[in-house]
């Protein structure tokens, strides 16, 4: 039926297999779309948000999806300006999962601030004081750059390019993409290290607040750097995902073995610099906030088991596997490594999300506990649904693995 | 933010977040707008039928983008970079200073797996030929694979007698059901004259300048291997999802293929042998 709109060379499932995997991700699109009404409409009383625990499940996903979404400006720096052109074989893809990884989060944040309407005072009123007004330029400048390096993938559509000024103009974008690509390295650069900053420049809670190194909190280059280890290791995770769930074979192995290699590169510094990050406020910056560091880990259920999952579990045992040329051939181990930092990363996010906000800023405080409304749950997974369905409808009808056609026609040889 | 609205101060803060972010969106937007001029200006200039090969040739898989002088096993193993357009191309030049081939006389025929390729003839990757013809015109037609691939094709359209073609542009265009298919010019030129295909050609070509460069066209040795080259994308192309290479050899390709096995997607498997991303 939509046969004359999927790439020429490649093979889908028909469309009515297609349309029964695309049925749930609707169903529960829509049951988020309507918690998103329930809070616009009536208000955030919806959420389990209030006074004290400001930040919850939603910027809890933006965090995470910003992280995960990295492999987009990561590989369109490494292809268009260190010109590694294998990764040519995923860079279609990694702008599709960064499209959908920031506008999800911006989706996400506008149902968060309550007053979608008034977005614009964000930009007409901004506090230049705050690490949150760079943020909110940063990403409405990236995903509109996300948005124009989507534009090519689509108009390459087999029927799309027929139309001429369709073609030329794909084609005169592709050009300018290294121009892009260089933009969208400089503002995610920001946009990460302020989204980490914003945390580290909490002087109220000591759990969070990290010394300055030049003009920025030790977390914006923990943020930046770990976001650029993770970035390539969501978009490996992905590919063999899609892998899986279409039974195709769309990029070599040894491109899931250079991502693997890059995010094991970017993820043991990071983990070199997070061990002293995390060794100096051990030692100075939270004794002299008059905190013991551990006295934090003791608080209701974030034991020090946090930071060694973080640290080693999630962080160290992964780098190593990557950075292993030998572990990176067998495909099991590389996928679980890749896997692994991406939980780490999810897990970093949260920690400096829920885990500072609940724990007690006054002597008399209790831990504070939080548990997500279903509505929040609902708009949570609508991000995820829609992701589901951006990308699927993107791999069927756009050329998101150039690699495809090559290896599906020389499979056989 | 801006110096008109209330709270604004001139810090050295406010005015690097204004240079910073003024600076981010003129690129942007800059960025775009060369995008689109530039894009008005091939459509102006009508060259956009170039850059519709480009793209289409950098989408094609490497199976179909293998060098002539690989085919015939000249050297093991070589990638074009050039569009097929060997007029161009050093290393091409380099292996024609050490073998040559030439057409062969009109009697030479080649039959291929049943296939006629006569040799007395050029051919071209999209599967059109060029012959030599009375007065310095070129005639140009399908060649045998694309014949029994295709069909008879419902609607036609030609160039008119007159225009320009350049090889790797708009040859002509047909419709078969659904399909809009695209055939590469093999050669540039004048048209003519219009052929119907019945006559088993369709263009009657005067090179611009007298003399015709077919440099980049294939002949006389190098046709067989590429048409069995060619057979093997085609049969690729028929194979079920998932299946591969799985056709019985032996046999001869079917006139009106498309009505042989009308279950399959024809219009991806000729847009695949018209080199047709």
């Amino acid at each position: 039926m939509d046969q004359q709109l999927i790439p020429r060379g490649v093979q889908r499932t028909s469309f009515g297999r297609f349309l029964a995997w695309l049925a749930p991700w609707v169903l529960l699109f829509g049951v988020g779309l309507y918690a998103i009404y329930l809070c616009l409409a009536q208000g955030l009383f919806h959420t389990n948000m209030d006074n004290r625990f400001a930040f919850g499940l939603w910027i809890y996903l933006d965090l995470t999806v910003i992280a995960l979404g990295a492999g987009a400006f990561f590989t369109g720096f490494l292809l268009y300006i260190l010109r590694r052109e294998e990764l040519r074989a995923v860079i279609n893809s990694a702008v599709v999962l960064g499209l959908i990884c920031y506008s999800g989060a911006v989706f996400v944040l506008m149902v968060d601030v309550g007053q979608p309407l008034r977005a614009w005072f964000t930009f007409w009123h901004p506090n230049t004081h705050s690490m949150l007004a760079e943020v909110t330029f940063c990403l409405t400048c990236y995903l509109t750059v996300l948005l124009i390096e989507y534009v090519p993938v689509v108009l390459k559509n087999r029927k799309l390019r027929q139309i001429p000024r369709f073609l030329v103009f794909e084609f005169q974008l592709h050009k300018v993409m290294p121009v892009l690509a260089g933009i969208g390295t400089f503002l995610s650069f920001f946009h990460q290290g302020s989204l980490g900053g914003l945390y580290g420049v909490l002087h109220g809670r000591p759990f969070a607040f990290r010394e300055t190194l030049g003009l920025w909190p030790s977390t914006f280059y923990l943020f930046v750097i770990s976001a650029a280890a993770a970035g390539p290791s969501f978009v490996l995770v992905t590919t063999w995902l899609v892998q899986r769930i279409s039974g195709k074979t769309v990029v070599t192995p040894e491109v899931f073995r250079l991502l693997g290699k890059i995010s094991g590169i970017m993820l043991i510094v990071y983990i070199l610099l997070k061990a002293i990050d995390t060794y100096v406020w051990m030692n100075v910056t939270s004794p002299a906030a008059g905190f013991s560091a551990f006295s934090f880990y003791n608080a209701g259920s974030f034991g020090s088991w946090i930071l060694f999952a973080e640290i080693v579990l999630f962080g160290l045992v992964p780098a190593i596997i990557l950075l292993n040329g030998n572990l990176r051939k067998r495909s099991g181990v590389l996928v679980t490594a890749a896997f692994m930092v991406c939980t780490g990363i999810m897990l970093n996010r949260f920690v400096m999300t829920i885990q500072t906000l609940a724990l007690p800023t006054l002597p008399f405080d209790a831990v504070l506990s939080y548990m997500p409304s279903w509505q929040e749950v609902a708009t949570f997974l609508a991000v995820v649904a829609y992701g589901m369905l951006l990308y699927s409808i993107s791999f069927r009808y756009m050329t998101l693995f150039p690699q495809e056609k090559d290896i599906s026609q020389s499979s056989w040889r | 933010m801006f110096p008109w609205i209330y709270g604004f101060h001139w810090t050295p803060m406010h005015i690097a977040f204004l240079t910073i972010f003024g600076c981010v969106i003129v690129a942007v937007a800059a960025t775009v707008v060369i995008a689109v001029r530039r894009t008005r200006r091939t459509l102006t200039e009508n060259t956009h039928e170039k850059l519709q090969w480009m793209s289409e040739f950098e989408d094609l898989p490497l199976f179909a983008r293998a060098c002539r002088h690989q085919m015939t096993g000249e050297t093991p193993s070589r990638t074009c970079h050039r569009e097929f357009d060997c007029r161009k191309c050093s290393t091409h030049s380099q292996f024609l200073s050490r073998q040559s081939p030439e057409l062969a006389p009109a009697t030479a025929d080649q039959a291929v797996y049943g296939l006629a390729m006569p040799l007395d003839r050029y051919y071209h990757r999209g599967h059109t030929w060029v012959q030599p013809a009375e007065n310095g015109c070129y005639t140009v037609g399908l060649d045998d694979l694309a014949l029994r691939m295709i069909g008879k094709p419902e609607q036609m359209e030609l160039p008119a007698v007159g225009s320009t073609i350049t090889a790797q542009g708009t040859g002509w265009l047909m419709k078969k059901g659904k399909a809009s298919l695209r055939v590469l010019a093999p050669m540039d030129g004048v048209v003519v004259e219009q052929g119907t295909g019945d006559a088993g050609w369709f263009l009657k070509i005067r090179p611009v300048d007298g003399t015709a460069n077919l440099t980049h066209l294939l002949r006389g040795a190098e046709v067989r291997p590429w048409i069995l080259r060619e057979i093997e994308r085609l049969e690729l192309a028929l194979s079920p999802n998932g299946v591969g290479f799985s056709l019985a050899d032996g046999g001869e390709l079917v006139d009106e293929m498309a009505q042989q096995a009308p279950e399959v997607d024809w219009d991806g498997v000729w847009g695949t042998i018209l080199l047709q991303a």
